[in-house]
This record gives structure tokens, C-alpha cells and sequence, in this order.
């Protein structure tokens, strides 16, 4: 008996031992890789901080300036830039989410012919290189007005967002029982108060985690606004391009453009961070 | 409350998957020229294997299934052509169906609130139900963190707290444990004595069927093959299927050929020295040499005190199960199963006499399976 206890209680404190081991080095190895990953955010920091001429030493110590902050935001249209990618990649995912959202639930609820392909047809819009259909649509865009406006960059933005709200969205639609709609059915209620009132909440978590990302796609997207707008729209991934000049390039202001440009990404993302994970996971398991 | 009339009605799905140059294949009847009625109050069982047509028959009635050709009314009103919520009908779906972002007490509410009643009303409707299926506790809490049975309960509770003419569940204790499977019947039993409303249960198991149903209605692809009182139903099946359907173990089955001897009919059987005499009822129905399909329960089949001709069998199979006993012998290439509660000891091998409890025995038509009637008996 008594033997046993000993024994038991080295083999626990070994057991503590070996777990305090396991914890360090677990959160050792996620710091060393969190540094990595972190790394290249940090260096576009530094750069921003430093002057152009200083820009190719690796030094870690120099005496920080905000000349290149005062440049970009102040003297150019930053900032219109800032709110016009705004206005583009928000509305399309608008756009996406009020045409998308209820073209899931008929893929998902109703049997029609081509169903199958018309799902796989909105898919393999993400399939093509941005770049390899551009010039046909620049053309059209040309011809029909839409070069240059609002209303044409959130369409063809469509392309980016479209496919990923559609089939996230879907699969969360299928996993909700029939019954529950023709239960409502019985209880006396409109296909679209059910839609509001149960469908709705139970699609939440994938509709914002697809959203958010469509969100950054269509934020980030360079090829469709370099081609596809001119003077009056200009997106933030574009103006960056502008700290370019044929004699040099403005490293330090370049990295400034590029810090604003992925502010709205990183607070979106910290905020709904556990929401992605469930909402994008949750459906892919068990479809 | 409410009674409910099925005429010849017909269910036929449509091919979804129909191409564009061939002409779609048409389905068979899901349902076939089925009628029935359910009086007011009453508690009726349709029972039958899976694919029968008996949820499509319920979905009909719920109105959420076109009805391909017939009428259903409840009460006077013919009710083919009415919106499901118009039918003042309370479903009680077989996977549950609750609203998962609502609570209990709003899962509940949520029919009334449609009809715009009061907040007191609801509350007062929902304080009634709530005991009746023993909920009261659950009514704060949101259906993904309830249990099977407790789902049920509520799901039961959505579908009667509106009151309506007539009740239908579907399925409702299949996705349930043994335990939870017989309390919950319990409770379905008295809240229909409480309620009075009435019922229509769709299930595949007799068990369920027997001990709720005032009336069975029995059915195979679609067609109804027996309907009458849960006794009525097990005494005199109306064919070889509904012999073999009901009861457990279920019936022996034993494919047999006439043969007359001294002026007296025997069942004979293929492969078999076995000789059972054919009851005296039965002798104007039959002839010699007629191919029947003999049924009898295996309660019905007893070990004889007294040895007559021809009926000593070696047991095949002996089973203790502790509160009965079972003994099969072997009949040409089928097993012949009979039960006993008696406490009585065999082995495998030994012989033993073999009587048929002559009242008890049910003849069928091999070929339509349709039960033969002693002509006694038919007028």
C-alpha cells in the first residue's frame, strides 16, 4: 500500500515534471514560429520608420522619423484612396451577401436540372487567373460605361466573393433539417419570416466567416482595379504602386501604404477570429 | 377534435432528375387507392415496413405532399387544396424539428405568435401543456442542449399546445433507447386520455402500434392491407403479410400441400414426415392436393401429451431465454418456432409430439396471399 502510494506520487510528480516540459516547449516552438510569422509586419514597421537612404542597412538601432507618415498621409489622397477601396470591396460583399446568401439556399434546397453544374460553374469563377480575362472585360467595361466607376468594380469584384459566400453558405443551408422550414410552414409562418427568424441565425457563423474573407480578397485585389480604374477610383493596392518612381522607389513610404492597407484586415480578423475557425470548420466536417 | 377521411387517395412523386430528351420513367404509386377513416377521438396506428407510404400518407394529411389523386377531409371539409397552417393540424416531426436559435418556452409559443394571440394566452396555453409532457423545466433552454427523449417531448408539446383538430406524429420514438422508447409511450397514452384529440402515429414497430392505436391501419408499397383493432388485427390477419408483420417472434409461415386419409384432411409438408390435422372449420374450403401456406404463432404450437400419427419431431433448436422457452424443429427446409412459458427442459435431438391449437391456425393462399375463409366463417 504504502509502496504503491510512493510510487504514485514520483510517478506524478514526473508526470509534472514531463507536462511543464511539454508546456514550455510547446509555447516556445508557437513564440519562435509567432516571431517568424510576425517578422515580415515588424521589418515594414522599421521600414517605415527610417529614411529612404537608410533603407538598406540591417541595422536595428537608428533614430526613427515620421517623414515618410507625414508624406503619405498628408501630402497625397491617401486617404480617399483608403475609403474608396472601402466603398468597392464593402459594397461587393454586400452585393455578394444579398444575391449569394439566397442563390445557396436554392442550390442547396431545390431540385432543379444543371443544378450540379450551375454550382460548379460558380466555383470555377475562381479558377481563372484574374489576369487571363481582364482584357475582355476591360473592353466590355469600355464599352458599356462601366470603366472606371463604382457600381463596375463591386461587379467584378463578384468574381472574387461570390463563390466563397456561395458555397460556404451552402453547406451550412443543408445541414439544416427540412422539417424545421414545413414545421414553421405548419405553425403558420412565411417562407420569409422563417428565413429571417430561424435560417438566418443558424447560418451566422459561415456567412461572417465567409464574408470576412471574401472581404479581404475583394480589399486586396490589384489586378481588376489596376486595369479596370483609372483616375476618378483609385483602391489603396494601386495608389501603394504610386511610391514607385522611375528613379527610385520610396521604400519607407511604400511600407507606410501598405501598413494603413492591412489595418482594416488585421482588427476585422482579431475581432471575428474565433468565428472564422468555427465557421469555415464547422461545415466542412460534417458535409 | 376532429374526424378524418381518406377516399382512394394517390401518391405519385415526380422523376426530379427528368432529362431533357428522354421522357422522364414514372415512379410507381408511393400510394395506392388508399381509404380510411379515423373517427373523432380516436387513436389510430399506421404501421407497415419502411417505404410503405406511411410518412408520405401523414404528409399528405399535414399538407406537405401534393395529393396525386383522391380526397382527405377532416371533419366535413375536404381539405386538398388548404395551406397546411389552415388545416388545424399539430405534426410532431421524426427528427424533432425545433427551432435551435429559440428557447423551449418560444419553440412553443411560436405557432400562437403567428396568430398573434396574447402574451397571458400563450403563457397560458404552454402552463397547460408543459406538465402534460413534463417540459416545465426545460422551457429557458435552447434545443441544442436538450436530450433525444427531452426533444421529443417538446417537439410533442409544439405540435398539441395549438390544440388542433387532429394530432399526427411521425415516427416519434425511433430515434430513442429502449427505456426512454417505453416511458415516452406511457406518456403519449395519457396525454391522449388527458387531450382527446384526434391521433394519427406512423411507425414500423408493432410494439408501439399495438399498445397506443385504438385501430391499425396496416400497410405494404403503398396499399392498405388491414385495418381494425390492434386484437383484431393479431387474431385474424387478413393476409399471409400482415400475419407475418404482427406479432413477435412473428408467425411460422409453412408452405403446405393437402392430402386426404381416412376421410380426414392432413397438412403435409415438402421433405417432412410431419402430419398435422387441418382443423374440421376448414374442410369445406379445402381439397386434396391443395398447396396452402399454413400460419401459426409460435405461442399456438404445443408439445402434445398424447402422441398421434405422424407429429414426433426431433427439436433443432432449444433456447432458454429464462421467462419463456423456445423450441424449433426443423420442417423441410424451414425452421417451425413455438414458445412456451412452461418450465420445461429439452434437448437438442430429442423427440417430441407436436400439436397445433386448432383455433388458432390461419390458412393463406399461397398464391395471393389472401387469407382463406372457411366457408362457415364468410357467411
Amino acid at each position: 500500500m504504502d509502496n504503491e502510494q510512493k510510487t504514485n506520487v514520483s510517478s506524478q510528480s514526473k508526470n509534472t515534471a514531463l507536462d511543464l516540459l511539454g508546456t514550455f516547449g510547446r509555447n516556445l516552438g508557437l513564440t519562435l514560429y509567432a516571431l517568424f510569422a510576425l517578422f515580415p509586419l515588424v521589418w515594414m514597421i522599421i521600414c517605415s520608420l527610417k529614411l529612404d537612404s537608410e533603407m538598406y542597412n540591417t541595422v536595428f538601432v537608428f533614430s526613427p522619423t515620421l517623414d515618410n507618415y507625414k508624406a503619405v498621409l498628408l501630402g497625397t489622397d491617401y486617404f480617399k484612396a483608403f475609403f474608396q477601396n472601402l466603398i468597392v470591396a464593402g459594397g461587393a460583399v454586400i452585393l455578394t451577401i444579398v444575391a449569394g446568401v439566397p442563390a445557396a439556399y436554392a442550390l442547396a434546397r431545390y431540385d432543379f436540372k444543371k443544378k450540379e453544374d450551375l454550382a460548379f460553374q460558380i466555383l470555377s469563377f475562381k479558377f481563372a487567373p484574374e489576369i487571363l480575362v481582364i482584357l475582355p472585360i476591360f473592353t466590355i467595361f469600355q464599352r458599356i460605361g462601366l470603366y472606371d466607376t463604382y457600381f463596375g468594380l463591386i461587379w467584378v469584384y463578384q468574381l472574387i466573393t461570390m463563390p466563397l459566400v456561395i458555397w460556404v453558405v451552402r453547406g451550412y443551408f443543408e445541414e439544416i433539417s427540412v422539417e424545421i422550414e414545413q414545421a414553421a410552414q405548419l405553425d403558420g409562418y412565411r417562407w420569409f419570416d422563417i428565413f429571417f427568424d430561424i435560417l438566418v441565425p443558424l447560418i451566422k457563423p459561415g456567412l461572417v466567416a465567409s464574408a470576412l474573407l471574401a472581404f479581404i480578397f475583394a480589399w486586396n485585389s490589384f489586378t481588376f482595379p489596376l486595369v479596370l480604374s483609372g483616375f476618378k477610383i483609385q483602391t489603396m493596392t494601386i495608389t501603394s504602386l504610386r511610391y514607385i518612381a522611375s528613379d527610385t522607389v520610396h521604400y519607407g513610404q511604400v511600407a507606410v501604404a501598405s501598413l494603413v492597407a492591412v489595418s482594416p484586415e488585421i482588427i476585422a480578423c482579431l475581432f471575428i477570429q474565433k468565428h472564422l475557425v468555427r465557421g469555415l470548420s464547422f461545415g466542412a466536417v460534417k458535409g | 377534435m376532429a374526424q378524418l377521411k381518406l377516399e382512394r387517395v394517390y401518391k405519385r412523386y415526380v422523376n426530379s432528375d427528368k432529362s431533357f430528351f428522354k421522357k422522364a420513367k414514372q415512379n410507381d404509386y408511393a400510394v395506392e387507392n388508399l381509404s380510411f377513416t379515423c373517427y373523432d377521438g380516436e387513436f389510430v396506428g399506421i404501421l407497415g415496413p419502411s417505404g410503405c407510404g406511411k410518412t408520405t400518407t401523414l404528409r399528405m394529411i399535414a399538407g406537405l405532399e401534393e395529393i396525386t389523386g383522391g380526397d382527405i377531409y377532416i371533419g366535413e371539409t375536404r381539405i386538398n387544396n388548404l395551406l397546411p397552417k389552415d388545416r388545424n393540424i399539430g405534426l410532431a416531426f421524426e427528427d424533432y424539428a425545433l427551432y435551435p436559435p429559440l428557447t423551449v418556452y418560444e419553440n412553443l409559443a411560436f405557432n400562437m405568435r403567428a396568430k398573434n394571440r396574447s402574451d397571458s394566452e400563450i403563457k397560458r396555453a404552454i402552463d397547460y401543456v408543459a406538465p402534460l409532457l413534463k417540459v416545465e423545466e426545460l422551457l429557458r433552454m435552447k434545443p441544442p442542449a436538450l436530450s433525444g427523449g427531452q426533444k421529443q417531448r417538446v417537439n410533442i408539446a409544439r405540435a398539441i399546445v395549438r390544440r388542433p383538430g387532429l394530432l399526427l406524429l411521425d415516427e416519434p420514438l425511433s430515434h430513442l433507447d429502449g427505456k426512454m422508447r417505453q416511458q415516452l409511450r406511457h406518456e403519449i397514452k395519457r396525454m391522449h386520455h388527458e387531450i382527446k384529440c384526434t391521433t394519427i402515429i406512423v411507425t414500423h414497430d408493432q410494439m408501439e402500434a399495438m399498445s397506443l392505436s385504438d385501430r391499425i391501419v396496416i400497410m405494404k408499397d403503398g396499399n392498405l392491407q388491414q385495418m381494425g383493432e390492434p386484437i383484431e388485427v393479431y387474431d385474424n390477419p387478413a393476409n399471409e403479410f400482415v400475419a407475418g408483420f404482427i406479432g413477435e417472434p412473428p408467425m411460422n409461415l409453412l408452405s403446405s400441400v393437402i392430402s386426404r386419409a381416412d376421410g380426414a384432411f392432413l397438412f403435409t409438408f415438402p421433405e417432412s414426415e410431419l402430419r398435422v390435422e387441418v382443423p374440421k372449420r376448414y374442410y369445406d374450403a379445402l381439397s386434396d392436393g391443395q398447396r396452402v401456406t399454413l400460419g401459426v404463432r409460435p405461442v399456438d404450437v404445443v408439445v402434445a401429451k398424447t402422441p398421434t400419427k405422424g407429429s414426433s419431431v426431433p427439436i433443432a433448436i432449444y433456447e432458454n431465454l429464462g421467462d419463456e422457452r423456445r423450441v424449433s424443429v426443423r420442417v423441410g427446409d424451414s425452421l417451425l418456432n413455438m414458445t412456451t412459458s412452461e418450465d420445461v427442459w429439452y434437448e437438442r435431438g430429442e423427440m417430441v409430439q407436436l400439436e397445433f391449437k386448432a383455433e388458432k391456425t390461419h390458412l393463406f393462399d399461397p398464391e395471393t396471399g389472401n387469407r382463406i375463409v372457411s366457408r362457415k366463417e364468410g357467411s
